[in-house]
């Protein structure tokens, strides 16, 4: 099956050219109302297909395009798919090209190679449909996609990957992963957080979902945008996005090539001591528990390694004043 | 309004003006409000915009039958939202409450530069037949039938060029981040 994406813009380019129509029959009107009624994100996607077909940008390109004829083309450009006409030889060309063989040709040729390029991907679509990862407590799990890109996942994660010829789309449902995408120029790769969604273009970054909704966003390589609440952002390497209750806050701090729990530490700066607890209980055979709730508040600034759990208690002890016991399933921490 | 009136109306349930369905109505709000931040406009302007715009359409409604409640609905919205700008453009800048949004409009970055040119690349970058096709439909006004004709294709291929070459567009520009609506609150 296509991807709901796909579809949906597909579909909203199609209404978009039909409305912007000076006179519409009554049967395609009715037909056009039950689609916008039948799902939220049609009004959305229509009425983003309809700003750029009436945009004033679009009628600029057109005429630059219409005027530079049909030799306009940019070769410059090394992205992307070309259609290549079979006419190298320059002499002809400027006759031939608007004749109606050549366009003929050129349709033939364009949708077979369309064709192509779709075939396979889509048998590949339908034959792979949702599949779920989850990395168990106390370990972290590395994924390679079959794109390429690249997925690991701290212990006690969880998320389902949907690829499709049009997307690659991820949902989060818990814990912390770090994203290395592999660039695809014509499918994106977006990641659901729940109450935020990402979407990237090849591009390297973290995701962290913390506890009461939290989450954060590190970008380590390439641009990423963040949707939460009906705004968007745009990140660029180096920066983050922490979007909680209280708000949306920027982060700056990103440092280094990838997030440091990946090679076992963790960078507390002036972070809580439940966030630091959080963390430690990705990774470590046996959770840590606070003796005292309110001891979460706790501010702490460090850097600790992940994998060695009684180590990072002590060190903890030390600096901050504080116990820690061992029990059979658990550590508690108390002051 | 009477009952045969309802009937006329294919597919959206129909107020009375008296009795009015408040739940058709509302739905509409809701998809207005959606539509028109989508094009760009803060949440506050969409309401207001969402909100008249019913006004109108229920005046409408009274006189006529709609065959489309949401295609007049978006219309009447498109030029209230002009109006809108015009009127604001007028005044000075307010400063952004939100600092770490900080993006033009769905129009005005639509109508950039740069915009025009990646909508050109990509244009470059189509099948000749696709560009020619939006040539025609969209500067030319031709219709699909008359293209379709001239070119010695379907209408439905037609069609189906434009439906294909916007989403194109529409790639491009999300590959070039020029992302509308989402980036203004």
């Amino acid at each position: 099956m296509r991807s709901d994406k796909a579809e949906i813009e597909s579909q909203a380019a199609t209404w978009a050219e039909l409305m912007n129509r000076p006179l519409q029959d009554a049967r395609a009107a009715a037909e056009f109302d039950r689609w916008i009624s039948a799902d939220p994100r049609h009004v959305e996607s229509y009425a983003e297909m309809a700003a750029l077909w009436q945009s004033d940008g679009l009628d600029a390109a057109l005429r630059l395009s219409a005027a530079n004829g049909p030799r306009a083309r940019n070769d410059n450009d090394q992205q992307g798919y070309r259609w290549t006409p079979g006419n190298s030889g320059a002499p002809h060309r400027a006759v031939a090209a608007r004749t109606l063989p050549r366009s003929q040709r050129a349709a033939i040729l364009a949708s077979s190679i369309l064709l192509l390029l779709l075939t396979i991907p889509v048998v590949q679509g339908i034959l792979a449909p949702e599949q779920s990862y989850t990395a168990a407590r106390g370990a972290n799990r590395m994924i390679v996609l079959a794109d390429g890109s690249k997925l690991n996942l701290s212990g006690g994660s969880r998320l389902s990957v949907r690829m499709t010829p049009w997307s690659r789309d991820v949902r989060m449902e818990e814990g912390e992963a770090y994203f290395d995408v592999a660039h695809e120029r014509f499918r994106s790769f977006s990641v659901d957080v729940g109450n935020a969604s990402i979407a990237v273009l090849g591009t390297a970054f973290d995701v962290d979902m913390m506890a009461e909704g939290t989450r954060e966003v590190r970008v380590y390589r390439g641009l990423v945008k963040v949707e939460a609440g009906g705004t968007g952002w745009r990140l660029p390497a180096g920066s983050g996005l922490s979007v909680s209750k209280d708000g949306v806050q920027r982060l700056n701090n990103v440092l280094g090539a990838r997030p440091a729990w990946i090679d076992g530490w963790f960078d507390a700066q002036d972070t809580t001591l439940a966030r630091l607890v959080d963390r430690i209980n990705r990774t470590s055979d046996r959770p840590v528990v606070l003796a005292d709730p309110a001891l979460g508040a706790l501010r702490i600034t460090g850097r600790f390694r992940m994998n060695e759990t009684r180590e990072l208690l002590e060190t903890l002890a030390a600096v901050h004043d504080l116990r820690w016991e061992e029990e059979s399933t658990h550590y508690v921490l108390s002051r | 309004m009477s009952h045969s009136d309802r009937l006329l109306d294919n597919g959206i349930r129909v107020a009375a003006p008296n009795e009015a369905d408040k739940q058709d109505w509302r739905a509409v709000q809701v998809a207005l409000v959606r539509y028109i931040r989508a094009r760009g406009a803060r949440t506050d302007v969409a309401e207001d915009i969402a909100q008249e715009t019913i006004a109108r359409l229920i005046v409408v409604h009274r006189d006529k039958r709609i065959a489309s409640v949401f295609a007049l609905g978006f219309r009447i919205a498109d030029n209230l939202l002009v109006d809108h700008y015009r009127a604001d453009s007028r005044l000075a800048d307010e400063p952004e409450v939100d600092v770490v949004s900080e993006a033009p409009s769905l129009d005005r970055a639509l109508d950039s530069q740069r915009a025009v040119e990646v909508f050109q690349r990509c244009l470059n970058r189509m099948p000749r037949l696709r560009r020619e096709v939006l040539i025609r439909r969209r500067l030319q006004q031709e219709s699909c039938r008359v293209i379709g004709e001239e070119l010695s294709i379907s209408t439905k291929a037609v069609e189906k060029h434009i439906t294909r070459g916007l989403i194109d567009l529409r790639r491009a520009m999300e590959r070039a981040g020029i992302d509308p609506a989402v980036w203004n609150a």
